[in-house]
């Protein structure tokens, strides 16, 4: 068994613990009723020897009876008992009277070996000569259902001590648990674009207090990281626009006055170009929009797969001026919550690209379908499709298919797509349609 | 149709080069650096339309904004803003500004624009449904319009673009402004979506005969002739 997780590494150590706790009890056991047996034999072979007497003393069985009369009246000796047996197995006499044949020697008795006498014990039993034999038993049981009692001790005493440790064991493990799961919830809560997220620290100076201050202190610093370079980014993306728009206003006045032709397209290009730029710059900055989370709190319940049927519809006309087909598929209704604006841009950036990178002719299919994840809208095309290796880069910001380096587009339109469904805690695929690229798009379910 | 402006606006190259393309478009402009000039401006002088920057040193733009409204000035103000986020420009909006227009802004974009607003001020508001634009009859009520009396069977987002450029008849609309009030979206998409509909419309108007009625202005936007 792998111990990597907290279960495991808590069965198995309550499973050695459980073990060793048996075990002690075991041998406890076995120890005292070794002790206690050793000690109840030197007892019995002395009571034996005292009634069987030294042979001068006398050893018919008058004698021995005797003897054990005399000794039955002192006060300590209330649990010893004897039998003396004939050659025959004919009882003579004695206080006990019990209906097994014991070896010569050690053996134990038990209670339902007595036709009368006393508790379990250990008995001796001596050859006299002369057929004449001498059983004498001492209790081991200081007191009735003495082995009963032990038992019950043990439970007890050693249940509530495995209860305890169980106890604390759960007690731990839901500490841990809890702290675990807020530093997840933390964390979620971050990678969904809530920086400003924080561990609880309590107010006490152990480990855990220390862990969250650390872990915020980390947090802090990455938020600090980032935003210098998101503000980076941002501040180069709309700096480089002012200056960028008024370049392309003095190219209007200098279209507006130009007097020949040529002269007027180029710098019409010119004025293009321009425009491509300050899109790409929009696009950065719709990102950094996107990916600041804000948008989150003005989600509405829509119906995506309503969304994806017009917006497909709303291209048919783009797409047939290109030249290329565009089929809206099976549209099913499939309520999220969403940001409009977003989600539709989102379609019409996926849509675009199956029509910029697929060969005049192309067949584009827009489709919409509940799915395992989710709300999916599927954006399929026929065209030379992206190998499986080339996938990430298509999603890269700026990342540019080399075939596809000449044509229009600035690269920032999947990274936007993918960032706008992250925002819907949803999903960006890239597959393939055999042949084809198959783009999905995937919204939970509210 | 030149107006008297006034442009409240802190970056100073920015102010020079629209100053000079405005009045390129027979515009008066007054230019004022920041907020409190601002007010005082509009204290002293009437203007047709005022163009307000929305950061700007002693007095943001939203400010100056809420205290002319709040003094029931209802000279049409059109916000300029370097961010662009929409919960920015509805929060413009929201204060009173007539329209949102994202930084950097072309003068003819602008020029566009500030037609548009003063147009609008002009429509009985509630009027009711039909438009009309010489020959052509818009029922944005009805989903319905008409050239010469003979019904054209429009798609719904065909129709909402006709309408839209019937309401502001001799106005010209930029592209910008037709995705904005149209298409209602706050982004700009790579596929000029607006010409490919302008074409469309242009076919279903013409199909019966008779001019096209909707005019480009290259570069600026489309305009739908009275």
């Amino acid at each position: 068994m792998a111990l990597r997780s907290l279960r495991s590494l808590t069965i198995a150590f309550l499973l050695a613990f459980l073990a060793a706790t048996i075990g002690t009890g075991l041998a406890i056991h076995w120890v005292t009723q070794a002790t206690i047996t050793g000690l109840v034999d030197q007892r019995v072979a002395a009571a034996s020897k005292a009634v069987a007497g030294p042979p001068a003393a006398g050893s018919r069985p008058a004698d021995i009876l005797r003897r054990i009369a005399a000794f039955e009246g002192r006060l300590d000796t209330a649990d010893i008992g004897f039998m003396l047996v004939d050659g025959e197995g004919r009882l003579l006499g004695g206080n006990i009277h019990i209906r097994r044949r014991l070896p010569v020697g050690f053996s134990t008795v038990r209670r339902e070996d007595y036709r009368e006498g006393l508790g379990v014990g250990r008995a001796l039993v001596r050859d006299l000569g002369g057929g004449l034999r001498l059983t004498t038993v001492a209790e081991i049981e200081p007191f009735d259902d003495y082995d009963e009692a032990r038992t019950r001790i043990y439970l007890v005493g050693f249940g509530s001590i495995v209860l305890i440790v169980i106890a604390g064991l759960i007690a731990f493990g839901l500490l841990i648990k809890r702290r675990i799961a807020a530093i997840r919830r933390t964390v979620d809560a971050i990678i969904d674009g809530d920086m400003q997220r924080r561990l609880p620290v309590e107010p006490s100076r152990g480990e855990f207090a220390q862990q969250a201050q650390a872990f915020n202190r980390m947090l802090d610093r990455i938020t600090e990281l980032m935003s210098g370079i998101s503000n980076v980014s941002n501040d180069i993306a709309h700096d480089l626009r002012t200056p960028l728009a008024r370049l392309r206003g003095q190219l209007e006045r200098l279209a507006a006055q130009a007097d020949t032709p040529p002269l007027r397209a180029g710098l019409e290009e010119a004025i293009a170009q321009a425009d491509h730029l300050l899109a790409m710059f929009g696009a950065v900055l719709r990102i950094a929009e996107v990916e600041g989370g804000d948008r989150r709190a003005r989600f509405e319940p829509l119906d995506l797969g309503a969304l994806a049927r017009d917006v497909g519809a709303m291209m048919q006309a783009a797409a047939a001026e290109e030249a290329r087909e565009l089929v809206v598929g099976p549209c099913d209704s499939l309520p999220v919550l969403g940001d409009r604006q977003l989600l539709t841009q989102a379609l019409i950036n996926v849509i675009e690209n199956g029509l910029r990178h697929t060969p005049p002719g192309s067949r584009v299919v827009v489709g919409a379908a509940r799915s395992p994840a989710g709300a999916a809208v599927t954006i399929a095309d026929d065209g030379p499709g992206i190998a499986p290796d080339q996938r990430e880069e298509a999603m890269r910001r700026f990342g540019r298919l080399d075939k596809s380096r000449n044509q229009a587009g600035h690269g920032l339109g999947l990274p936007l797509v993918e960032a706008i469904m992250r925002l819907h805690r949803g999903s960006l695929a890239l597959e393939d349609a055999g042949p084809g690229l198959k783009v999905v798009l995937v919204v939970p379910a509210p | 149709m030149g107006m008297k402006l006034l442009l409240v606006e802190d970056d100073q190259v920015l102010a020079a080069g629209l100053v000079e393309q405005l009045q390129a478009f027979e515009h008066q402009v007054v230019h004022v650096v920041d907020g409190r000039q601002g007010l005082r401006a509009l204290d002293d002088d009437h203007f047709d339309a005022v163009i307000l920057d929305w950061m700007l040193p002693r007095l943001d733009g939203v400010s100056v904004l809420t205290t002319l409204r709040a003094r029931d000035v209802t000279t049409p103000i059109i916000m300029l803003s370097a961010l662009g986020q929409s919960a920015e420009k509805v929060r413009g909006l929201e204060a009173g500004a007539d329209d949102y227009v994202v930084k950097p802004v072309a003068a003819s974009e602008l020029h566009a624009r500030l037609g548009a607003v003063l147009r609008a001020r002009k429509w009985a508001r509630g009027g009711s449904g039909m438009l009309r634009a010489g020959d052509i009859l818009v029922s944005p009520e009805k989903f319905r319009a008409w050239r010469n009396g003979k019904a054209i069977d429009l798609s719904h987002l065909e129709l909402n673009l006709l309408a839209e450029l019937a309401r502001n008849v001799d106005t010209v609309l930029t592209r910008a402004m037709l995705l904005e009030r149209v298409w209602a979206y706050d982004f700009e998409p790579s596929t000029n979506i607006v010409d490919v509909f302008i074409r469309r419309l242009r076919v279903k108007l013409t199909a019966a005969g008779g001019d096209d009625p909707i005019a480009t202005l290259r570069g600026v936007g489309y305009m739908l002739r009275g």
